[in-house]
């Protein structure tokens, strides 16, 4: 049901600090728009009635995404999807995250929504936070009490939450680059190419003189967080990736799944398809990576 | 609550509105500025484009995007395609392919095709899809829309003003 938004103040601060005054002011009240994508649509649906909104719109900056000296990717608070899809550097760089941007089929989503808003929402389903576990992005937050990194795993707590103050803004996440030798992949399952993932999934592998030197998996949407499969990436650690032997990662990568039912999926299909998927991820990164990068 | 004034450039056109701060963008074009062509389809979820419009050439969720943090940039919504000479080239392809079923996601459509070609002149249907994707046609009329956009890429191409 769509409705008039609840009355509530705009504010439009012209610098982060500004901003962040704003939110201690008004801590526990206010709310950060970026996009909108959610923080809109959940006030129109009357879940959200913040009395305050600060903008972040007006101020300047905030969409660089840039490859620093050292090749770290590094992307601003309004960096949006639509940006990330097109930058060459990322495709280059990151094609995982390339791809789970690529598939969301929305242009007007991708175009309005950022990376760092979706982060925000916290949504186990996220395809960009599966992308960025596997790639070990560190998110950047700043606050009153000042600068706080963490690595993506830390921001996320459940359920479906993060570790974000009220009077914090996630301000950059950023990306080393891929070692030499590693290949990426990103699957998802979902009801239609519009849809939210019933199960997503990336992987990134790095081979080093025939067998796995590293080997993230992480999980999305059966859990009541993103999950790494830690388990299932010992089984493949050290051993070269074959194709009995990422079966069995991927059987492994089932059993760490807590997947719940919903009305997108049931936990039983759920964990079936955490294996097809990992299986299909690990093998296609073990093979691009096996390509000079 | 407080209302503010506020200058729209609008379809090439200035407005000043006295807008409140939880106005969004599509009750500013239908309500207060009696542009109608704007829909307001789904559930105000993102999921079905029909509101979209261009905000600085950008394709944008005019339901999802609050008026005020619109203001002083261009929008362009479907009234604002046609000229004195005549509809624009999607417009008329829209007509000449059967495109139009009930109307209701046409502008949305019209205005997601814009964008499209206004940076890829020369799309090939693949693209042309990915493009609507986040226009949806509770009609399924996909084929014909797909179509429509190709002719009046070619149109464009040939020299038809944008």
């Amino acid at each position: 049901m769509h409705r008039t938004l609840r009355p509530f103040e705009l504010l439009e601060p012209a610098t982060l600090g500004e901003s962040l005054d704003l939110l201690e002011r008004h801590h526990g009240r206010a709310r950060v728009l970026a996009g909108g994508i959610d923080l809109v649509a959940k006030m129109r649906r009357w879940q959200l009635a913040p009395e305050c909104v600060v903008s972040l719109r007006r101020i300047p900056g905030l969409e660089r995404l840039t490859v620093d000296q050292g090749g770290s990717l590094e992307m601003g608070p309004l960096v949006s999807l639509r940006a990330v899809e097109r930058s060459a550097s990322v495709q280059e760089g990151w094609p995982v995250l390339h791809e789970s941007v690529q598939q969301i089929a929305s242009v007007q989503v991708k175009t309005m929504g950022t990376v760092i808003g979706n982060l925000c929402v916290a949504t186990p389903a996220s395809d960009v936070a599966v992308a960025l576990y596997v790639l070990d992005a560190r998110l950047t937050l700043m606050g009153p009490k000042g600068e706080r990194i963490l690595p993506i795993e830390e921001f996320f707590v459940p359920v479906a939450s993060s570790v974000l103050e009220g009077d914090e803004i996630v301000t950059q996440v950023t990306v080393g680059p891929l070692a030499r030798h590693t290949g990426t992949a990103f699957q998802k399952l979902a009801h239609t190419k519009a849809c939210i993932a019933k199960v997503n999934v990336a992987a990134l592998v790095t081979r080093e003189h025939g067998v796995c030197s590293m080997v993230r998996i992480a999980l999305g949407a059966v859990g009541s967080v993103v999950i790494r499969a830690r388990q299932a990436e010992a089984v493949l650690a050290g051993q070269p990736p074959d194709p009995k032997l990422i079966a069995e990662a991927a059987d492994v990568a089932a059993s760490e799944s807590q997947p719940q039912d919903d009305l997108r999926s049931s936990a039983a299909y759920r964990r079936r398809m955490v294996r097809v998927l990992v299986d299909r991820a690990v093998t296609e990164a073990a093979r691009t990576g096996w390509k000079e990068r | 609550m407080r209302k503010e004034s506020a200058i729209f450039h609008v379809n090439g056109h200035t407005y000043e509105v006295l807008v409140e701060a939880n106005l969004t963008l599509l009750e500013l074009l239908r309500d207060r500025l009696g542009m109608t062509g704007t829909k307001q389809g789904c559930a105000a979820s993102g999921n079905c484009g029909a509101c979209t419009v261009l905000l600085d050439g950008r394709p944008t969720l005019s339901c999802l995007t609050l008026a005020w943090t619109a203001r002083e940039t261009p929008i362009l919504t479907i009234e604002g395609l046609a000229t004195a000479e005549g509809l624009h080239p999607l417009q008329q392809a829209f007509l000449d392919c059967g495109a139009v079923q009930c109307g209701f996601c046409t502008p949305g459509m019209i205005l997601s095709a814009k964008a499209l070609l206004d940076e890829n002149p020369d799309p090939n249907e693949e693209e042309v899809r990915a493009a609507l994707a986040g226009n949806l046609c509770r009609c399924t009329g996909y084929v014909k829309i797909v179509d429509a956009v190709l002719a009046a890429a070619r149109t464009l191409r040939i020299g038809g003003e944008r």
